[in-house]
Order: C-alpha cells, then sequence, then structure tokens
C-alpha cells in the first residue's frame, strides 16, 4: 500500500475531527439562534379573547395586513424590556394598518393585567389557552419570542428574546409607507 | 352459600371497576414520560421535557397526554412537535440523510486516523530495511582489515 497516501488520508481524517469537534461546539449549537422550522411557511390560525376589551380575536381575521404576534409572560425580564418598545410601535403603525398581537403564556391573569397596566400596553393583548396551544403551534422556545407575520399570512421572520423598533419598522414598512 | 358467593363477586367487581382505570391512567403516564423523554425542552435544553419544570416543557406534557387521549400514535405526537420545532426538539435526530454522516463520521475518521497511525508504525522497520544497500567487496575488504587491525 503506498505509504505516502496512507499519511496523507490519515492525516486529512485527523484534521476532519478535529474540525467536526470545532464545528460541535462553536457553530452548531448557538442556544440564542434556534432556527425556526416555521419560516415561510403558513401562520396557525388561533382564536383568544383579549384581557382589556373582552373581544375574541383570530389571527386568520387580520388577512391583509401585516401582524406582529408577540410572546409575553409578566414574570419575564426581556418582556419588560421590549414593552415600550412594542407598545411604540404599535403607536406607530397600527393607525396606519399593521396589527400588533400579544399572548400570554404561562401567566396568571391578574399578574398578566398588573404587566399590562404598569407598562401602559395597549394593543391586542390576550392569554394563551390552558394547555398553551398557541404557543406550541407557533414552536416558542421561550419569552419573549416574536413572529412576523405577512400580509398573506406566511410568517416571515422571529425573534428570540427582546425585539427592537428597527426590525418591525423594517418589516412593517415593506408592507405600508 | 349464595349470601357467601354475592358479596366476593360484587367485591371483584368493585375492584376491577375502580383499579382498571388507574391501571390505564398509569399506563398513560408512563407513555407521556416515555415520549417526553424523547423531547427535548426547549426552555433549558440540557434537560429533556421529562426532566423539566419549565412552563412550556409543562404544557409539552400537557399536550402528549391530550394528543394520546385523543388516539394519536407515539410517531403522530413526535411528528406535531417536530413539525413546530424542526429535529432540533428530538433528543435522539433520526439517523438518515445529513444526520446518519454526522452520525458516522466521527466514528469513520476516528477508525481511519487509528488505521493511518498503525500502519505508518508497522511499515517503518520494513522500509529501513529497504533502504540498506549491501557491502561492496571494498567495503568488506576494509571491514576485514581494520578487524584484524584490532586484534
Amino acid at each position: 500500500m503506498n505509504r505516502k497516501l496512507v499519511i496523507s488520508l490519515g492525516a486529512a481524517a485527523i484534521i476532519g475531527l478535529i474540525a467536526l469537534f470545532f464545528y460541535g461546539i462553536y457553530f452548531a449549537s448557538d442556544p440564542k439562534s434556534i432556527p425556526s422550522a416555521l419560516i415561510g411557511t403558513k401562520a396557525t390560525d388561533f382564536t383568544t379573547i383579549t384581557f382589556l376589551e373582552d373581544r375574541q380575536i383570530t389571527l386568520s381575521q387580520f388577512k391583509g395586513k401585516p401582524v406582529i404576534v408577540n410572546f409575553w409572560a409578566s414574570w419575564c425580564v426581556a418582556c419588560r424590556q421590549e414593552a415600550h418598545i412594542i407598545e411604540a410601535a404599535h403607536q406607530r403603525w397600527t393607525p396606519k394598518g399593521a396589527v400588533f398581537i400579544g399572548i400570554a403564556i404561562n401567566d396568571e391573569r391578574a399578574a398578566s393585567l398588573g404587566f399590562i397596566a404598569k407598562y401602559g400596553k395597549s394593543y391586542l393583548l390576550a392569554p394563551d389557552d390552558l394547555t398553551g396551544n398557541i404557543s406550541l403551534n407557533y414552536g416558542v422556545t421561550a419569552v419573549p419570542e416574536t413572529f412576523f407575520v405577512d400580509p398573506e399570512g406566511i410568517i416571515r421572520h422571529k425573534v428570540l428574546g427582546a425585539v427592537n423598533g428597527r426590525d418591525i419598522d423594517q418589516f412593517i414598512s415593506k408592507y405600508i409607507q | 352459600m349464595k349470601f357467601v358467593k354475592s358479596p366476593i363477586i360484587a367485591l371483584v367487581i368493585a375492584l376491577f371497576f375502580f383499579t382498571t382505570p388507574a391501571i390505564a391512567d398509569e399506563a398513560l403516564e408512563h407513555k407521556v414520560k416515555e415520549l417526553a423523554h424523547q423531547l427535548r425542552c426547549p426552555t433549558c435544553q440540557a434537560l429533556s421535557v421529562k426532566e423539566s419544570e419549565a412552563g412550556l416543557a409543562t404544557n409539552m406534557k400537557t399536550k402528549i397526554r391530550e394528543m394520546l387521549v385523543e388516539g394519536k400514535s407515539d410517531e403522530q405526537v413526535l411528528q406535531f412537535f417536530v413539525d413546530r420545532y424542526g429535529e432540533w426538539i428530538l433528543r435522539s435526530p433520526p439517523k438518515t440523510g445529513t444526520n446518519l454522516l454526522l452520525w458516522l463520521a466521527p466514528g469513520v475518521l476516528t477508525a481511519f486516523a487509528a488505521f493511518s497511525v498503525i500502519f505508518v508504525l508497522k511499515s517503518k522497520p520494513k522500509k529501513a530495511n529497504k533502504t540498506l544497500k549491501p557491502l561492496s567487496d571494498a567495503e568488506k575488504a576494509k571491514i576485514d582489515q581494520a578487524l584484524d587491525d584490532i586484534s
């Protein structure tokens, strides 16, 4: 057997092993960027009743408008950071036709209401059901998590962690001037 | 005799009706745990859904239980979560396609690296023998002369 060839292939195998090791540690498992299997797919329709107006809302009733669906909880620290950001974006864009929905998950109703009052949230805010079907259908991994749904009802983008106003503006301005 | 038998039969019937749902519940809970063990907790990823007490993991266990009660198979339950979270949610991804390559690559590479090292170590002496040239007559004569000089 050709000794040089075996040495070259052996060296390549060792380099490959080292490369796999570093890929696994540094690139293959970033917990902050969990890919969503739902990007580019139709957003699952849901129905819930809002906290403030006691009004039944269904995602599909907003077809034709860009929708921001934000999952939050009163006990979540990052949700406090983004509360004003989403409320400000709602004030900017809802009069022009965008829709903002906040779904509270794994939260006590009284705590959710307290959070809404404390941070002056005024968009469509509603609880998930008892099983958590809405958040499970969206593959939510933690709160806060925000889904950007286009006017056709397709999920175009997801943000894990506190969302920023620039992302919201960029997304909505594609559909509304 | 009838008097003796009837309470016993009544007891057996009562036991049957009281214990059957308990056994069914136990079997259901066992199945829920089994499936929850195969899923990764989305919030605390080092744990399985079974081990995790996070809110989302609790919701997932409830969902698994609901689906099993509805008559869904194990595969349907797992697929429900894969469809929404991706294969990432499975603690042991299926060994097909790219996954299979990733499963096999470390073993194959390690085996090949080990084979190469063994091959190189074993072939070294042979190579040394091959490079030795036989002594020429002049060299042999020189050595003999040197030996004679010493003695």
